[in-house]
């Protein structure tokens, strides 16, 4: 069972070596629970842990964490208040400029529609931040309910839902987003987020129903529903909570995914348009110029792949702390 | 009579065709009673509690035929959200192993606490004051700083104390302990044995305790059914059984029994295993280990004859066996 958030053994060997053995009226029981029993001054006893608090732990002593962390904090920032860091108007070009290299003021040079490369690559963050993390959500939220539905409850449920999954998962991502984003004329990011989370779903379902599955075979699920739980009950307060941690981490790693995946189709002229500002639209007008003007495409390709790499990163260092395996 | 399962009939639904684990089991419990039900696995004495209880699940399981008949109502007649009800409040369940049966993401008290949450609508401190209440019960020493703590936390038997402590909650009018002390110490066996049987009393509860452990039975237990490919052969008050078991099988158990006086000679075992449930054997499913079996035992299965107003046995033999 690879997902028991729990490691008595681990639990023992970490205790602080204290605690007087007080032999009471359960002399054998005392003693056998050893430094973690109730016999030693509270103050020495360590605080409850979890799952949880474990990983934390195990987070903020992993560099990998730290550098994908402070590059996603930072990314979060500059969508929120790109002004702070960037001065100008993203959409404020001088075709005279046109694919001008690195000057004064404009450390990143203009692109092809004398547009400052560096605003509007501090600008596309927000887009993609945006898709990112919209979508995201999005895919979490219907994927992990739809999947505790047919991992919970099994029978049609489970049939009826895993095909329908099956034939979302037979949709090639780029040939389906051509058809469907094609006929969408509205500029803003929500349709590329509804084509994402449509054909993103079925990933999170089949995790979120495999966990369920395997949670609630566990005893306790059993021994809530001998001593009369409701079934919503099983669900929120025994399944999720043991269940929830793969979701998680596969939904951090889809998250940079999800950014190059908006960038793709944006680059292929179905996803964002303009004037919305993307960095997928800006390596697509960039990329006739690659030989005269590479600047233009490298800063906003640079900036997708470092989001996209501290994305994943982030996934792996949460998977890695969230697997008591590793440990 | 407090519980009384009636011709009870659950059947599996596998790939490898219908697993027949329990075939007409009836008993009985009285409030204050304690019913051990033995078997070794796959007799079919789990599966039978779970019906009872209502927490098989089905598919794959299906109850074919037979009643439950609880306090006057028949269980397996109610709606699910009825039966919801029954549960905990009314009657209650122990498991085997105490560690997995408790969440490990939630703290002990609020596992406790819960019962009092869902079941009576308490408040969450109210909740957590009985929890530490209970807990004193069961006697787990410094129960109200412990009830902070996750389960891991806990050594085998407080854990199990815990269990109990759940189970005991709403003060149900019967628990099924599904062989509470298995995976114990032996000496924390004895003192939750003993926890569980000073309660019963207390509370006057009926118990119903699954175990395949005979030395466990033979203190706490007023009556005793024996289960063998998911039907009872033998059930009888606990001293008539130990005295003179009344079918071959029940004395194939207590001959197993390492005892003191035997010492230097070898320990008996019932020959051969217990059949698949697949495939039971027709006439009497005991025949082919049987040391009494003859023609008719192959052809014919044996009712659960009456040996005294109390006692049954489905041998055709019992007199033989009764004889030694």
């Amino acid at each position: 069972m690879s997902d028991q958030p729990y490691d008595p053994e681990r639990a023992v060997a970490a205790t602080p070596a204290g605690g007087t053995v007080d032999v009471s009226l359960d002399a054998a029981e005392t003693l056998q629970q050893g430094p973690n029993g109730p016999d030693g001054p509270a103050e020495e006893r360590e605080r409850p842990r979890s799952l949880w608090s474990d990983a934390w732990r195990d987070l903020r002593r992993n560099p990998v964490f730290i550098v994908s962390a402070l590059v996603i904090a930072f990314l979060v920032l500059i969508s929120l208040w790109p002004s702070a860091i960037a001065s100008g108007s993203p959409l404020a070009c001088d075709l005279s400029k046109a694919r001008q290299g690195s000057q004064a003021g404009h450390p990143f040079g203009f692109d092809g529609q004398g547009c400052d490369v560096y605003t509007r690559t501090v600008y596309g963050a927000r887009t993609s931040v945006a898709v990112g993390v919209l979508a995201t959500l999005g895919v979490a939220v219907l994927g992990s309910v739809l999947g505790a539905l047919a991992g919970f409850f099994g029978g049609v449920w489970d049939a009826v839902l895993s095909r329908v999954t099956d034939v979302f998962f037979a949709i090639p991502v780029v040939l389906g987003g051509l058809v469907l984003l094609s006929v969408i004329t509205s500029s803003t990011i929500w349709p590329v987020i509804g084509f994402i989370v449509l054909l993103g779903w079925p990933q999170i379902f089949r995790i979120s129903r495999g966990a369920v599955i395997t949670a609630k075979q566990n005893d306790y699920v059993q021994a809530a529903r001998a001593l009369g739980a409701s079934n919503a009950r099983l669900v929120l307060r025994h399944i999720a909570p043991n269940a929830v941690a793969p979701v998680i981490v596969v939904a951090t790693i889809a998250l940079g995914t999800y950014i190059s995946l908006e960038a793709t189709l944006s680059y292929l002229g179905v996803g964002l348009k303009p004037p919305s500002v993307s960095w997928g639209i800006d390596i697509s007008a960039a990329s006739p110029y690659i030989r005269n003007a590479p600047h233009a495409l490298l800063w906003p390709s640079g900036a997708l792949a470092v989001t996209v790499l501290a994305f994943i990163m982030l996934g792996d260092a949460v998977r890695d702390a969230l697997d008591p395996k590793l440990r | 009579m407090l519980l009384e399962v009636r011709d009870l009939h659950v059947e599996f639904h596998t790939r490898d065709g219908v697993v027949k684990a329990v075939n007409g089991v009836s008993y009985g419990v009285e409030a204050g009673e304690t019913l051990a039900v033995l078997g070794e696995s796959g007799s079919g004495k789990s599966v039978t509690a779970q019906a009872v209880m209502g927490i098989l699940d089905m598919p794959p399981g299906r109850i074919t035929r037979g009643k439950v008949v609880f306090r006057g109502r028949d269980l397996l007649g109610l709606r699910e959200d009825e039966r919801r009800r029954v549960r905990g409040a009314e009657m209650a369940m122990i498991f085997q192993d105490a560690l997995s049966s408790l969440n490990p993401v939630l703290t002990v008290g609020d596992q406790l606490g819960e019962m009092f949450t869902v079941h009576r609508g308490m408040s969450r401190r109210d909740a957590r004051a009985k929890a530490v209440e209970l807990m004193d019960r069961v006697r787990i020493p410094a129960a109200w700083e412990r009830v902070r703590q996750y389960p891991h936390q806990f050594s085998g038997g407080m854990r199990q104390r815990i269990m109990i402590a759940m189970a005991l909650a709403l003060e149900p009018a019967l628990i099924i302990a599904d062989e509470p002390t298995t995976a114990l110490d032996v000496t924390v066996q004895a003192q939750v044995m003993e926890l569980l049987a000073e309660l019963r009393r207390e509370y006057r509860m009926g118990l119903v305790l699954i175990t395949h452990d005979l030395g466990v039975v033979a203190d706490v237990a007023d009556r005793i059914a024996v289960m063998y490919a998911g039907r009872i052969v033998e059930s009888a008050p606990v001293h008539d059984i130990y005295k003179a078991p009344a079918h071959p099988y029940t004395r194939g158990l207590l001959d197993s029994i390492p005892r003191l006086d035997h010492k230097g000679r070898e320990l008996y075992a019932i020959k051969g295993l217990p059949p698949h449930l697949t495939h039971v054997p027709p006439g009497c499913a005991f025949h082919p280990r049987c040391p009494l079996a003859r023609d008719v035992c192959r052809t014919q299965e044996p009712p659960l004859y009456e040996v005294s107003p109390t006692r049954g046995s489905a041998c055709h033999f019992w007199t033989e066996c009764l004889d030694g």
